[in-house]
């Protein structure tokens, strides 16, 4: 179950990661990034 | 005038300045708000803190996204357009029927993902032309999906203000069915008639054929439902049986989205997936948001500050201090009120029925997501309308809000006649 | 390059820069501090001597065994089930360095949940560890951890947790708090495994008594209290009196039967062990606190708990002089001594007796710096 999760959650971070790069305003990269943050720790099994 | 005091004047400043007159959005003036409460504490930067803050919801953020995608599958399939045609085919000449049948449309997403904004922009996005085309002007359509967004929140299975508020004092989520029925079906069906039925016109089947997508139904039928019956079928099972279905919400709803695939509509998973991620950033990136926000209130004391002033309040003020406050932080999040508010309520309120009283907060609490400036419910619903300025929206769900302000008020007030009666 | 694409650069870079800050400190985490082994400590084992599924797992933990010159009775020392309650870890770290058995055998697990130890609990604002000054002038730093596992190590939590011996649900969680995963399975979680190696243990050597080490929000109802399976009921008054000679005041309350998979309920129905569980008062983990520090955790200061104290919303007495680690500390400590004394009374075939503990007075004249020793 675990390494489904992570699976979904790296999925959830590349989507959000394709949307920071095409995004044209950098307030909603900026928040795009925030999301981001926890996804990568956890998909790095770091926090 | 304590310390923790001016750093929360200081954070709710900032945060209300960014929001307001720099017009970031919510998330990026929560993280300017986290961010002054860290140098003005003498915590440095503190990214450490602002880090760990987002993980609060991790969990959260899958869940939202994993439902956004399932319900863009499941409008790009047309099955949302399909449920429309049947609904409006079946009950056109029974308003008084069909209004509460399209509310609980909108209010779906909603009620399985525990986010309004959810609600709003998915389902709300197909139920408002409908309304439209039945007569109801646009603020009206947008005042209607709004309130379905939070009512839709509240209703079970899902309501994460309800998961926090009891997670405070070690309750767990369970046996708040009942409750959260009562708390938000009534009421979605007073003001679907309430707004809708003024407005509505009985209109003949060739008069509104044209206006609606009745041609996908017609080639795919019934089985375009299939992933919505199939992830409904798995959230059953999922607490019935958790032993064998416990695979959470993110697992049932990508099964949902991928089903979608094959029943419907032919679209493209990956351009849907990011579009629907996509919509979903900005409530994920409050999450975030309000997670770093929490964090620097817990650090900095400024959350003892708020709980320890809620609770020096007046027992006779206490439900006062309720209807005000946790609505008013709402502006911030409803979320955030919840956890920041609802935990510390709900400790005052010892002796009343627990499950009841933490469902009545938290529907006192989704009316955090009303208030402006990020009022996300009612933002969202002006887009979704096309009304420019949200305060038309707005207008029209200041007597909702009182209405379900007293309506949780009494949930309060008789909560053990109420658990008595189930 | 398109303007849109240099503010993602930007601002990628800046939260890769975050991610990389943050993600150190949440590594560093994981470093596990040393305890020094002291005079009485006969050998250290691992948890996975008794249940080898946990060996290689970051649920393993150490378990410190002071074997008695005399034979006698066993008793099992639980700290760090939730390492967010320092007096639990610290009580046990205090006898691994300073106790002796004279009679019988001495069981301590520092580190109950060792997964615990490696996070913090999101949105807490806990500080990631705290220090003591020892006479020499060095310094020992432990760490402060979260409630629960690390979910890094045990992840995703169910919607709903439900205790796999008794079929009740809990909110999900707790799927990765130690004291709801007992006695614990071998097909479970990290956590309920960990469960099962702690009765495992139990069962084997066949351990006479087990007390699990807490502290509790000043808000929280179970406070400053003995909890008690009914077989360690009789005891458990004695010690209650005992203790009351020290002038320490103690509540006394039976393990609720309805509440499943706590150590006082699941130990004492498993295993023929007497199981009881203890808290202290730790304003650190509390809803109402002020600012969060090392400070707080030491010293149990707080100007919002006294102001709630006023107004009648805790379950412990709180005014200006907090509940500082000492005293904490001191209050296991005492009742572990006591808890020793009347199991030697009630079965004097099987005495524990021991010596070396730090006594309440000397640790808040001293300070707990002073029965720490030096670590290389």
């Amino acid at each position: 179950m675990k390494i489904l999760y992570l699976g979904i959650a790296a999925a959830i971070l590349a989507l959000t990661a394709w949307n920071l790069w095409t995004e044209k305003d950098w307030r909603k990269q900026a928040t795009a990034a925030m999301v981001a943050i926890p996804l990568l720790l956890r998909v790095l099994l770091i926090k | 005038m304590p310390f923790e005091f001016t750093l929360f004047l200081a954070m709710v400043g900032v945060f209300a300045v960014c929001a307001f007159a720099v017009k970031l959005p919510v998330s990026l003036s929560m993280l300017a708000a986290a961010l002054t409460g860290l140098l003005v504490s003498g915590n440095g930067l503190g990214i450490r803190h602002l880090v760990e803050g987002t993980f609060g919801y991790v969990d959260t953020i899958l869940v939202i996204a994993t439902a956004m995608i399932f319900m863009r599958a499941v409008q790009e399939s047309g099955a949302l357009d399909a449920l429309n045609v049947v609904i409006i085919k079946r009950f056109r000449t029974v308003p008084a029927l069909l209004l509460p049948m399209l509310m609980l449309v909108a209010m779906f997403p909603g009620m399985i993902t525990g986010s309004s904004s959810a609600s709003v922009l998915t389902a709300g996005a197909v139920v408002a032309p409908v309304l439209m085309i039945l007569g109801l002007p646009a603020a009206e359509a947008g005042a209607f999906i709004a309130l379905a967004g939070i009512l839709g929140m509240i209703a079970p299975p899902v309501n994460i203000p309800a998961m926090i508020i009891g997670g405070g004092i070690d309750m767990p989520f369970v046996g708040f069915e009942v409750p959260l029925l009562l708390l938000t079906m009534p009421l979605a069906v007073i003001f679907s008639l309430t707004i809708g039925l003024k407005h509505v016109k009985k209109l003949s089947w060739e008069a509104l054929a044209p206006k609606l997508d009745t041609e996908t139904y017609e080639r795919y039928g019934i089985r375009l439902f299939a992933p919505i019956l199939v992830v409904a079928a798995l959230m059953v099972l999922g607490k019935v049986v958790p032993k064998y279905f416990g695979m959470g919400l993110p697992v049932v709803f990508l099964i949902g989205a991928a089903l979608a695939l094959f029943v419907g509509k032919r679209f493209n998973p990956l351009l849907a997936a990011k579009s629907a991620v996509a919509d979903a950033l900005p409530v994920l990136g409050i999450l975030a948001g309000v997670g770093m926000f929490i964090q620097v209130m817990t650090l900095t004391g400024v959350r003892g500050f708020v709980v320890v002033s809620a609770l020096s309040v007046p027992p006779i003020m206490l439900y006062a201090a309720i209807a005000i406050t946790i609505p008013l932080f709402g502006a911030v999040s409803s979320f955030g009120a919840s956890s920041v508010l609802g935990v510390p309520f709900l400790l005052a309120l010892l002796g009343k029925n627990q499950i009841v009283t933490a469902a009545a907060l938290s529907l006192i609490a989704s009316l955090g997501d009303f208030m402006p400036p990020t009022a996300l419910s009612a933002i969202f619903a002006a887009q979704v309308v096309g009304v420019e300025k949200y305060s038309r929206v707005l207008r029209h769900l200041v007597i909702p809000s009182i209405v379900i302000l007293a309506w949780a008020l009494v949930f309060i007030a008789y909560s053990k006649q109420i658990a008595a009666m189930y | 390059m398109q303007k849109n694409h240099i503010s993602a650069a930007i601002i990628s870079i800046l939260t890769l820069a975050a991610c990389a800050v943050a993600g150190a400190s949440f590594l560093e985490h994981r470093k596990v501090e040393p305890i020094v082994r002291g005079p009485g400590v006969t050998e250290v084992v691992k948890l996975s001597a008794w249940y080898a599924g946990l060996a290689g797992t970051p649920a393993d933990t150490d378990v410190y065994v002071f074997r008695g010159q005399n034979p006698g009775g066993s008793m099992l020392v639980i700290g760090g089930t939730h390492p967010n309650e320092p007096s639990s870890f610290l009580s046990a770290v205090l006898l691994i360095e300073n106790a002796s058995a004279e009679s019988g055998t001495l069981y301590v697990i520092p580190r109950a949940n060792a997964s615990g130890f490696t996070h913090n609990d999101p949105q807490e604002g806990a500080p990631l560890a705290y220090s003591f000054t020892l006479p020499d002038g060095s310094k020992r730093t432990f760490r402060y951890g979260s409630r629960a596992t690390n979910p890094v190590h045990q992840w995703p939590d169910t919607d709903v947790y439900v205790h796999a011996a008794s079929g009740q649900t809990l909110s999900g969680n707790e799927t990765r708090n130690l004291n709801r995963g007992y006695p614990g399975r071998t097909d479970g979680t990290l956590t309920e495994k960990a469960c099962y190696g702690i009765t495992e243990m139990i069962r084997a050597e066949k351990i006479d008594l087990s007390i699990d080490l807490h502290e509790a929000s000043p808000e929280y109802p179970v406070i400053n209290a003995i909890v008690a399976h009914e077989r360690a009921m009789p005891i458990a008054s004695q010690v209650v009196l005992g203790l009351e000679f020290s002038d320490i005041t103690i509540g006394l309350e039976p393990s609720p039967k309805n509440l499943r998979g706590l150590t006082h309920r699941e130990l004492g129905d498993a295993t023929d062990t007497l199981a009881v569980l203890m808290e202290t008062a730790n304003p650190s983990q509390g809803r109402l606190r002020s600012r969060t520090d090392e400070a707080l955790v030491l010293t149990g200061k707080d100007p919002y708990y006294v102001k709630a104290q006023k107004l009648g919303r805790l379950y412990v007495p709180f005014d200006e002089k907090g509940h500082p680690i000492e005293e904490r500390v001191g209050r296991h400590l005492t009742a572990i001594g006591e808890f020793a004394f009347a199991m030697s009374g009630e079965y004097p075939d099987r005495p524990i007796e021991l010596s070396g503990v730090p006594g309440y007075d000397d640790l808040g004249a001293k300070g707990l710096g002073a029965f720490l020793r030096t670590a290389d």
